[in-house]
């Protein structure tokens, strides 16, 4: 698991040319994250937002500036947890095009995950 | 006779119409019934049909969330989910009441075999749910081989010589007819995909796509769509696949062949719950895309997305 408040960019081995470091934000609540979210990178990733969830107090940060691909299931992920969140909001800073897209598709008006865009 | 079945019955009645003024008349009654009855009423329609029912209901019209099937429903493979479940599932209360013109006399010979499926699928998608879809056919204009899959399709057709049962009504025999071998193109671009290089499979996309002329969010889009149908081979269809890319008609075409069999039929088309993380894929596919072609058996799955350059 990829504790936020503890991990320096927790990075999973590479596999398949497909890499994804995420760690905590420095400064803010939340997490960034660094190259593609896809299923050979989804165990950090659900990992990474599960305890985003876990120390959410207010608003929490998703900084997605150097990833560069999203998949269904990555923003299914997103989406999931911000819906399970008691309270309060998260913000997804500059995502990969694929994550406004398939949020207005499957989650359109989900007003707990707003936008930052890039 | 038990009303509580009753009420919970789905009712999947084909519409057989002849010109304009019989296709407002037959319309038009079964929304303001719908509405009189206070239950919740959807028009999806091709747009110069919707136009017609629109002047028709005047004030009522207000009460009826009307869709243009041309646009919403363009790829057949979406009006499951997108309209017909989206509308019903919004209402759970009650009986809800969907007009539903999936099949006009414009349809492609490309398009046909995923309409007629889709016809045959609302029967499986709705079993047992407390919803009415009319389904309207233009009897002057189509042909007999698509008022012949109709009958198949529909337990029960509608027409000025009143309401009868059909009597060959076995919508699973729609399905399997229309799931028709795609033969590999000539003069496709191929990549062979596994685990470990999905990433490359996408980076092919777009480049032979871009090559092809497709651009900005349909560009975006192809390569979404070609992760989800790559993935699903190497989780669920055999481990491994073919990528084709190719332009057709002034429509670029991506294909993913794998050694899996899909048995579900209405994979793709079933919402999962809003709290699931997996399971929309395929569904993510036929939201993009203008048309979804898709073969299984045996040998293995092939499914082919179109999108207009």
């Amino acid at each position: 698991m990829v504790d936020p408040s503890q991990a320096v960019d927790g990075r999973e081995p590479r596999r398949g040319g497909t890499v994804l470091e995420v760690g905590p934000l420095p400064g803010r609540p939340g997490i960034r994250a660094r190259g593609e979210i896809s299923e050979v990178t989804r165990s950090p990733w659900e990992a990474a937002l599960a305890g985003l969830a876990r120390q959410h107090a207010d608003v929490s940060y998703v900084e997605l500036s150097e990833v560069g691909f999203v998949d269904v299931a990555g923003v299914a992920a997103l989406a999931v947890t911000a819906l399970g969140l008691p309270g309060g909001r998260m913000v997804v800073e500059h995502p990969p095009p694929q994550v406004p897209r398939v949020l207005g598709l499957f989650w359109p008006g989900l007003r707990r995950l707003e936008m930052a865009p890039r | 006779m038990n009303t509580v079945a009753t009420h919970e019955t789905f009712e999947h009645p084909a519409l057989l119409y002849r010109g304009e003024r019989e296709y407002v008349d037959r319309t038009v009654s079964f929304v303001q019934e719908g509405l009189d009855l206070g239950e919740p009423v959807a028009v999806a329609v091709p747009g110069p049909n919707l136009e017609l029912i629109r002047t028709a209901l005047g004030a009522d019209a207000e009460g009826v969330l009307l869709l243009d099937m041309a646009r919403v429903g363009r790829n057949p493979g979406r009006i499951i989910p997108g309209v017909l479940r989206s509308f019903a599932d919004a209402h759970p209360q009650g009986r809800t009441r969907i007009i539903g013109e999936p099949m006009w006399a414009g349809r492609s010979a490309l398009e046909y075999p995923a309409c007629a499926q889709h016809e045959a699928l609302i029967n499986a998608a709705f079993e047992g749910r407390a919803v009415t879809i009319l389904c309207p056919y233009d009897e002057a204009n189509l042909d007999e081989a698509v008022l012949a899959d109709m009958r198949l399709a529909h337990p029960t057709i509608v027409s000025r010589d009143g309401r009868r049962v059909s009597d060959v009504y076995d919508w699973r025999s729609v399905v399997a007819r229309h799931n028709e071998p795609l033969p590999a193109a000539a003069d496709a671009a191929v990549f062979s995909f596994d685990a470990a290089n999905l990433f490359l499979a996408r980076a092919f996309t777009v480049e032979q796509a871009g090559r092809l002329g497709l651009a900005g969010q349909r560009l975006q889009d192809a390569e979404l769509a070609v992760a989800e149908l790559t993935t699903n081979s190497v989780l669920h269809g055999g481990g491994h696949g073919t990528l084709a890319v190719w332009a057709e008609a002034g429509q670029l075409v991506c294909e993913v062949r794998d050694t899996g069999r899909l048995t579900d039929p209405l994979a793709g088309r079933r919402p999962p719950a809003r709290g699931q993380i997996g399971g929309r894929g395929l569904m993510l596919v036929h939201y993009v895309a203008d048309l979804v072609r898709l073969h299984t058996g045996d040998e293995g799955t092939t499914v082919r997305f179109y999108l207009a350059c």
